[in-house]
C-alpha cells in the first residue's frame, strides 16, 4: 500500500513536471508579442525592446523557465506581466467561483442522471421508459451555451425572476449567491446529467444481465430488490469512471458557460490572459487546472477501490 | 405584439419593486421630489482594461474608465469635441502660439488628500518623457520649458506652436500625478478626480466612489459599477433583465430593435472618432500602383457594408476624419461612388489581371463581417481575396501591424485626430507622401482657421490618392433605462465621461 502510495506520488510530480514544460514551450511559440500587445500601436520598436527587457522578456528561455519552475514549486505564481497584481490570488478567487460552477453542476447531474439511468434502464421496453429516454438523448444533444442562453432568455430576460449573468460572492447574501448560481449550473448540469445518465442506464442494463443478477432473482428477489442489493454497486464502478472525466472536462468546459454568464471564474480569466499574452499568468492557470485533473483521477482511482474490493488485490 | 406589452408591464413593475428595494437600502443622494432616485449606476461595457495605468499599457479601455473620472488635465474635451478648461480655471495663449499661460483651480486635492499645485503639473508633464511608455508620451513633445508662476499659475513654452499639442493635453498625456501617487499605478491610481477606484477585476468589473471632497461640482451618480461583457449577447441580455442600467456604446447593431421597440428604454445614436479602415498595403506589390488602390475604392460599396455589417447604423465616410473634426469634409464622401466598370477600368489601365490579395483581419465581429462583403464585391472586379482572421491583439499586431507581413487588413482606428499618425511612412498603412507630411507640420503651426484648410488639404489628398479605403465611422448607439438622463450621446475622446448621467 505504501509502495502504491508513493508510485502515485511519483507519477504526480512527474506528469506535473511534463506538464510545465509542455505548457511553457508551448506558450513561448505562441505568436504574438506581450510587450507589443501592453504598449498597443502608437509604440515604437526601441519602446517595445524597452518593454521587453522591463517584462524579462529577453532573458534566456531556460532561465525564464527555471525561474518560473523553481517559484511555482514554493507555491509562488509571480505577478501578472500586464495587470501587476499577485497572480496566486487572483487565480485563487477565480477557481473558488469556477469551483463552485462545476460541484453544485455536477451534483444537479448526479442526482437527476442516477434515478433516471436506472428508471430508463429497468423500464426498458415499456412506453415511459422510451418517452424518458428519448428526453435524455435530447438532452445530450443540446450543447451547454444553447442551454445557457435559452435558460438566460427565459427566466432572466422574459421572466425577469434570475439575474442574467455575473457573479455574487456568499459572503454579499445567500440569495444574490443562489440567484447568480442557478441558471449556469442548471445550463451545465442539465446537459451532463442527460450525458451520465446514458451511462448509468448502460450500466445498469449490463448488471441485469450478470448472472449474480440471475442467482439473486432465483433466490427469490424481485428485480428491484435485486438490483438494489446486489446490480448497483457493481454499476456504479464504469459510471464513477465516466463521472471523473466529466468532473475534468467540465473544469475546463465552463469556459463557454462562463463567457455566456460574463462570470468571473478560471475559463474568463484563462481566455482573457490568453488574449493579453500574460504568459506568467496563463501557465499559472494551465498548471492549476492540470494539477486538478491529477486529483481528480486519483480521488477517482481511490473511489474505485472503496466501492470494489476486487481492485484492491489487484494494486 | 399584445403578449410583449404584457410582459414589459410585468418588467415594469418588477422593476418598481427592485427600484423601491434599492431606494431603502442606500437612502441618502439626492432629495429633490418625494422619493430619492438611486445614485447607484451600473454601466455594460466590452473590453476591460488589461491594468489601470495608461502611462505603460495600451489600450482604449484604461482611459475610458478612468479619464475625467478618475484623473484630470488642465483641459478636457466636451461631448461636441471642443476644449474647455477643467483643472484650469482659465488659460490664455501668446500672439505667436508659443507661450500658454494656465490659471489653476485653488483647492484641488488627489485623492490620498495632496494638494494640486503649479509644481504638481510641472512634475506631471515632465514625468511623462522618462516615465511612459504607451498612449503617445512624444504628444508633449513640443514642451520647451515649464515654468512655475505661482502656486496657481503655471507657464509652458512650446519650441514650435502646435494646434494638436492642446488638443493631445486634454488626453490621457495631459493627466496630473501627485508624486505620492505614482507608485502603484497599475492597482491603485490617484486623480484629482470626482471619483476613486474602489475595486478592479479584469476582464469583470471596475467599481468607482464618488470622493466627498472633490473639488468641482460633483456627478451624481455616488457609486458606479463599469461591468465588461466578453459577449455583445452577454451585455444585452444584463441590460434586459435589469441587471445593467446602460449600455453607453452597443457593438451589435442587430441587437437595437428589441431595445427600440420597448417603452422601458431609451435609444441614441451620437458619433464617435472611430474609423474603420480597410487598410491597402501602399508598400506591397499588389497596391504600390495607384490606380489599383483606386480601383479598389470605386469596386467596394461602403454604404453595402454598412448595411449588412452594422444593419444600416454608422456613417460612410471616404476620408480619415469624422464629422465632429473641424476639416471633415461631406464632399469627399462621394469621391469614390460605387462603380465596378470604373474599377475595371483602372485595373486595366494600370495592366493589372488575375490579382490575388492576402486580406488579414482581426478576429472582432465588425471586421470578419465586413471582410465577406468586400471579398465578394473584389471578386465582382477580378480581384481574388484570401481572408483569414488573426486573433487580436497580439497576432494582429505582431503580423499586420508590426511585420507589415499583409496586402489588406480591416480595423477600426479608435484614437480621434490619428491621421497624422495614419500618414506616417512607417506606419502599417506605408503611405508615403512628404508632401502630405509637411501639411500637417504646417497646419500645427498655423492659425486655427488656416490650420483648418491645411488639414483639409491634406486629408483630400489622401483619400484622392486613396492611402486607404475609410469605409465607416462607427456609431456610439446607446441604450439606457428610460429614467436615466444625460448619457454621453458622442465618443469625441476615449473616455466614458460620467458626470452628466442622472436619474
Amino acid at each position: 500500500m505504501a509502495l502504491t502510495l508513493l508510485r502515485r506520488i511519483g507519477v504526480f510530480v512527474a506528469t506535473l513536471l511534463a506538464a510545465s514544460i509542455v505548457t511553457f514551450v508551448l506558450l513561448s511559440i505562441l505568436p504574438g508579442n506581450a510587450a507589443r500587445v501592453a504598449l498597443g500601436i502608437d509604440a515604437t520598436e526601441e519602446q517595445v525592446a524597452a518593454q521587453e527587457i522591463a517584462m524579462g522578456l529577453d532573458r534566456p528561455a531556460l532561465e525564464r523557465y527555471a525561474d518560473w519552475f523553481g517559484h511555482l514549486l514554493v507555491g509562488d505564481f509571480g505577478t501578472s506581466a500586464v495587470s501587476q497584481q499577485e497572480i496566486g490570488p487572483q487565480i485563487g478567487d477565480a477557481l473558488g467561483i469556477t469551483a463552485v460552477l462545476v460541484v453544485s453542476s455536477m451534483l444537479l447531474a448526479v442526482l437527476f442522471a442516477i434515478p433516471m439511468g436506472i428508471l430508463t434502464a429497468i423500464r426498458q421496453r415499456k412506453p415511459d421508459g422510451v418517452i424518458l429516454s428519448g428526453i435524455s438523448q435530447i438532452g445530450v444533444s443540446i450543447p451547454g451555451f444553447l442551454a445557457g442562453m435559452l435558460l438566460v432568455t427565459l427566466f432572466a430576460v422574459t421572466l425577469r425572476w434570475l439575474p442574467a449573468g455575473g457573479w455574487s460572492d456568499p459572503g454579499d447574501g445567500i440569495w444574490d449567491f443562489v440567484s447568480h448560481l442557478i441558471l449556469p449550473a442548471v445550463a451545465l448540469g442539465s446537459v451532463q446529467g442527460a450525458v451520465l445518465s446514458r451511462y448509468v442506464r448502460a450500466a445498469v442494463l449490463e448488471v441485469m444481465r450478470d448472472d449474480f443478477l440471475r442467482t439473486a432473482r432465483a433466490k427469490g428477489l424481485t428485480p428491484a430488490q435485486a438490483l438494489l442489493k446486489h446490480g448497483l454497486r457493481n454499476a456504479a464502478v464504469p459510471v464513477l469512471t465516466v463521472l471523473g472525466v466529466q468532473i475534468a472536462a467540465l473544469l475546463v468546459g465552463t469556459v463557454v458557460i462562463e463567457r455566456v454568464f460574463a462570470i468571473p471564474g478560471l475559463g474568463s480569466l484563462l481566455l482573457d490572459t490568453v488574449a493579453l499574452r500574460d504568459l506568467p499568468s496563463v501557465q499559472g492557470i494551465v498548471m492549476v487546472l492540470v494539477g486538478l485533473v491529477l486529483v481528480i483521477n486519483l480521488l477517482i482511482d481511490i473511489a474505485h477501490t472503496v466501492i470494489d474490493p476486487r481492485l484492491r488485490s489487484a494494486t | 405584439m399584445r403578449s410583449h406589452r404584457r410582459i414589459s408591464s410585468v418588467a415594469v413593475a418588477t422593476a418598481a419593486v427592485i427600484a423601491l428595494a434599492l431606494t431603502g437600502c442606500t437612502g441618502g443622494g439626492n432629495t429633490d421630489g418625494d422619493a430619492a432616485a438611486p445614485t447607484d449606476l451600473s454601466v455594460g461595457l466590452i473590453a476591460s482594461p488589461a491594468s489601470l495605468d495608461f502611462t505603460t499599457t495600451a489600450g482604449g479601455a484604461i482611459p475610458q474608465a478612468l479619464l475625467y473620472n478618475v484623473y484630470e488635465g488642465l483641459v478636457k474635451i466636451n461631448n461636441t469635441g471642443d476644449i474647455e478648461p477643467l483643472l484650469a480655471s482659465d488659460y490664455t495663449v501668446s500672439e505667436d502660439g508659443l507661450v500658454y499661460n494656465f490659471t489653476l483651480h485653488e483647492g484641488v486635492t488627489f485623492s490620498n488628500g495632496s494638494p494640486f499645485t503649479a509644481e504638481t503639473v510641472k512634475f506631471s508633464l515632465e514625468r511623462v518623457a522618462d516615465n511612459w511608455t504607451a498612449n503617445g508620451p512624444g504628444y508633449l513633445s513640443p514642451i520647451s520649458a515649464i515654468t512655475v508662476v505661482s502656486d496657481t499659475e503655471v507657464q509652458i513654452t512650446l519650441s514650435t506652436p502646435s494646434n494638436s499639442w492642446l488638443f493631445n493635453m486634454a488626453g490621457p498625456v495631459g493627466t496630473m500625478f501627485s508624486p505620492d501617487g505614482v507608485d502603484a499605478l497599475a492597482t491603485e491610481p490617484v486623480g484629482t478626480g470626482p471619483y476613486t477606484v474602489t475595486a478592479f477585476s479584469p476582464g469583470t468589473s471596475l467599481d468607482l466612489q464618488l470622493r466627498d471632497d472633490y473639488w468641482g461640482d460633483a456627478p451624481y451618480m455616488t457609486e458606479v459599477e463599469l461591468r465588461y461583457f466578453a459577449d455583445a449577447n452577454a451585455q444585452s441580455n444584463a441590460l434586459l433583465s435589469g441587471d445593467i442600467d446602460v449600455v453607453t456604446q452597443l457593438s451589435q447593431y442587430q441587437l437595437v430593435s428589441q431595445f427600440e421597440s420597448n417603452d422601458d428604454y431609451k435609444v441614441q445614436e451620437g458619433s464617435s472618432t472611430g474609423e474603420v479602415t480597410l487598410t491597402m498595403n501602399n508598400q506591397s506589390a499588389a497596391f504600390a500602383d495607384v490606380r489599383v488602390r483606386q480601383a479598389v475604392m470605386f469596386a467596394v460599396d461602403r454604404q453595402a457594408i454598412v448595411d449588412t455589417v452594422n444593419s444600416g447604423y454608422g456613417t460612410v465616410l471616404g476620408q480619415m476624419a469624422a464629422p465632429t473634426d473641424p476639416w471633415y469634409d461631406p464632399t469627399l464622401v462621394n469621391l469614390y461612388p460605387f462603380d465596378p466598370e470604373r474599377a475595371e477600368a483602372l485595373l486595366a489601365e494600370a495592366g493589372v489581371s488575375d490579382l490575388t490579395v492576402a486580406l488579414k483581419v482581426p478576429n472582432l465581429p465588425y471586421a470578419v463581417a465586413a471582410a465577406q462583403v468586400v471579398q465578394s464585391q473584389l471578386a465582382d472586379v477580378g480581384i481574388t481575396v484570401e481572408t483569414s482572421t488573426l486573433e487580436f491583439p497580439a497576432v494582429w499586431l505582431d503580423e499586420v501591424f508590426t511585420k507589415h507581413d499583409y496586402d489588406m487588413s480591416i480595423i477600426s482606428h479608435n484614437e480621434p485626430r490619428d491621421i497624422t499618425l495614419f500618414a506616417a511612412p512607417t506606419y502599417y498603412a506605408g503611405y508615403n507622401n512628404p508632401d502630405v507630411m509637411s501639411l500637417f507640420a504646417q497646419a500645427d503651426a498655423a492659425d486655427p482657421e488656416t490650420s483648418i484648410d491645411l488639414m483639409k488639404e491634406a486629408t483630400t489628398v489622401m483619400a484622392e490618392e486613396a492611402a486607404a479605403d475609410w469605409l465607416y465611422l462607427i456609431p456610439v448607439v446607446s441604450v439606457a433605462d428610460a429614467d436615466l438622463t444625460g448619457v454621453p450621446l458622442n465618443a469625441p475622446t476615449l473616455s466614458l465621461d460620467l458626470s452628466t448621467i442622472a436619474r
